[in-house]
């Protein structure tokens, strides 16, 4: 039996910095800063388990950064779920679209089920295939670029288990779910009719396995589903989790730090709490680690994704 | 006798898994046993969206309806819509089940005497969130072995 303790108030305050893949980093950077108006970060700012990498870090205004790391073959994973989420203004949200169009780099409007982000369909990828969307603050006043990091997208290969442990270790709530409801499966079919565009990773069309007697796989009738999905939310951070529909092959499980990872900001007493939580759940994790100016700890989720939380020196 | 004996387990057509989950869990007591399609190998495997729970000895599984289903006028408590699925309990634990669904704002009929000679005592009648018709029954009989559980691996009649 476990002895995790509960911490009532969120642990996260938001996003610190994500890590992606990219080919060339060189090319990646030039196109985060001309379209997001991202900037360099200060030097030292890079995570330290990318020095032997070639990386970069680049800043938002709100001072969260995107982290850029170059792979022989980056791991985007462009036909699925998983995303960024920027922040930005109306105005600054035309503005790159414009810029976007100018130089003819496809921009999507497909939907996602969040009834939160109903309005935020503003997708494309940089040149990886890193998917790229921008929701809308109405606090922000900046005409061009992002202002920051708003959430993120990943997947997992089991949606029950990686549920438990962003609610269960990491105090997420849950805040939207997907494919629970009949209403998901009407959906779904009006999404197969072609009346509907909906975001890769969305949606889904399963073989069903038991439709004709010792059918093998992919002789079953199509049947349009929507993909399993849950929101999680705690303060304004969200993620989104999404059920992989693929076997990837997960990183060695001794591997602790790793990429493409997202970093979330917390408190030093949230992050040494976080630590007794894994320490008790026999969770693998590094840290907590000082690192320049903060404190790390380093996890993954059940599912292989790489995830560290984050905080300044002496908060 | 008929080749078969007895029901082994059972599905019950739902509109809202989460709620069907919560309502069996919270409401009557069941426990999850495992949920189907949320794991990538079940998507690729096009299998049905299910969770199997178990309540005492009662094996069931709420399935999720990928169309709409016709369901009766939720003004009617006491019914059938082609099923309805009755769970038995013991006498002295009729009274909090009743409690339960009190507590719950669960509306229900009953409860309802059965004729005194019968092996029936009593029942009570509601349905689920999707509008599935439900009965809990205490038995007259329920100090009477009957079809007694057999040992596994036999084929269940004690060969």
């Amino acid at each position: 039996m476990t002895q995790r303790t509960s911490i009532h108030e969120p642990i996260i305050e938001g996003i610190a910095f994500a890590i992606i893949e990219v080919s060339d980093i060189e090319a990646s950077a030039g196109f985060y800063k001309k379209y997001l108006g991202l900037s360099n970060a200060p030097h030292d700012a890079l995570p330290d388990d990318l020095s032997g990498s070639r990386s970069m870090a680049l800043q938002c205004p709100s001072g969260q950064m995107l982290v850029l790391v170059e792979r022989a073959t980056p791991r985007c994973f462009p036909d699925t779920g998983v995303h960024l989420a920027y922040r930005a203004s109306a105005d600054a949200r035309d503005a790159i679209c414009q810029s976007l169009n100018g130089d003819a780099i496809p921009i999507e409007h497909y939907h996602e089920d969040r009834p939160a982000e109903l309005d935020d369909n503003c997708y494309f990828a940089d040149p990886d295939g890193n998917r790229i969307q921008i929701v809308i603050d109405a606090s922000s006043d900046r005409e061009q670029g992002v202002l920051g990091l708003d959430h993120g997208a990943i997947q997992a290969s089991d949606l029950e288990w990686a549920e438990e442990f962003y609610i269960d270790q990491l105090g997420f709530q849950v805040d939207h779910r997907v494919g629970w409801k009949t209403s998901d499966y009407i959906r779904a079919q009006v999404w197969k009719d072609g009346k509907e565009d909906m975001a890769p990773g969305t949606r889904r069309l399963d073989q069903r396995y038991r439709d004709i007697p010792g059918g093998k796989p992919g002789q079953g009738r199509a049947v349009a589903r929507p993909n399993m999905q849950v929101f999680l939310k705690m303060g304004s951070t969200a993620l989104g989790l999404y059920l992989a529909l693929s076997h990837e092959q997960e990183p060695s499980t001794d591997k602790i730090k790793g990429t493409p990872r997202i970093a979330y900001k917390t408190s030093r007493a949230a992050l040494d709490h976080m630590a007794k939580n894994l320490k008790s759940s026999q969770g693998n994790f590094l840290g907590p680690e000082d690192i320049g100016n903060g404190t790390a700890l380093y996890f993954r989720d059940p599912c292989g994704n790489f995830l560290e939380l984050w905080c300044q020196k002496d908060s | 006798m008929a080749d078969v004996e007895s029901i082994s387990h059972s599905g019950i057509c739902v509109h809202d898994l989460k709620e069907a989950e919560d309502f069996y869990c919270k409401v009557l007591g069941a426990e999850t046993h495992s949920r189907v399609n949320f794991k990538t190998q079940d998507a690729l495997r096009g299998r049905s969206i299910h969770t199997t729970l178990v309540l005492d000895d009662y094996l069931f599984a709420v399935m999720l309806s990928e169309d709409w289903m016709t369901i009766p006028d939720k003004k009617i408590i006491h019914g059938a819509n082609r099923t309805r699925h009755a769970f038995c309990v013991p006498k002295a634990r009729f009274a909090t089940i009743i409690e339960r669904l009190e507590t719950h704002a669960v509306p229900f009929e009953g409860p309802k005497a059965h004729p005194e000679k019968g092996p029936f005592g009593e029942s009570v009648y509601f349905r689920d969130p999707t509008g599935n018709f439900l009965e809990i029954i205490w038995r007259r009989d329920e100090d009477t072995p009957y079809n007694e559980v057999q040992a596994l691996g036999h084929g269940g009649r004690g060969i």
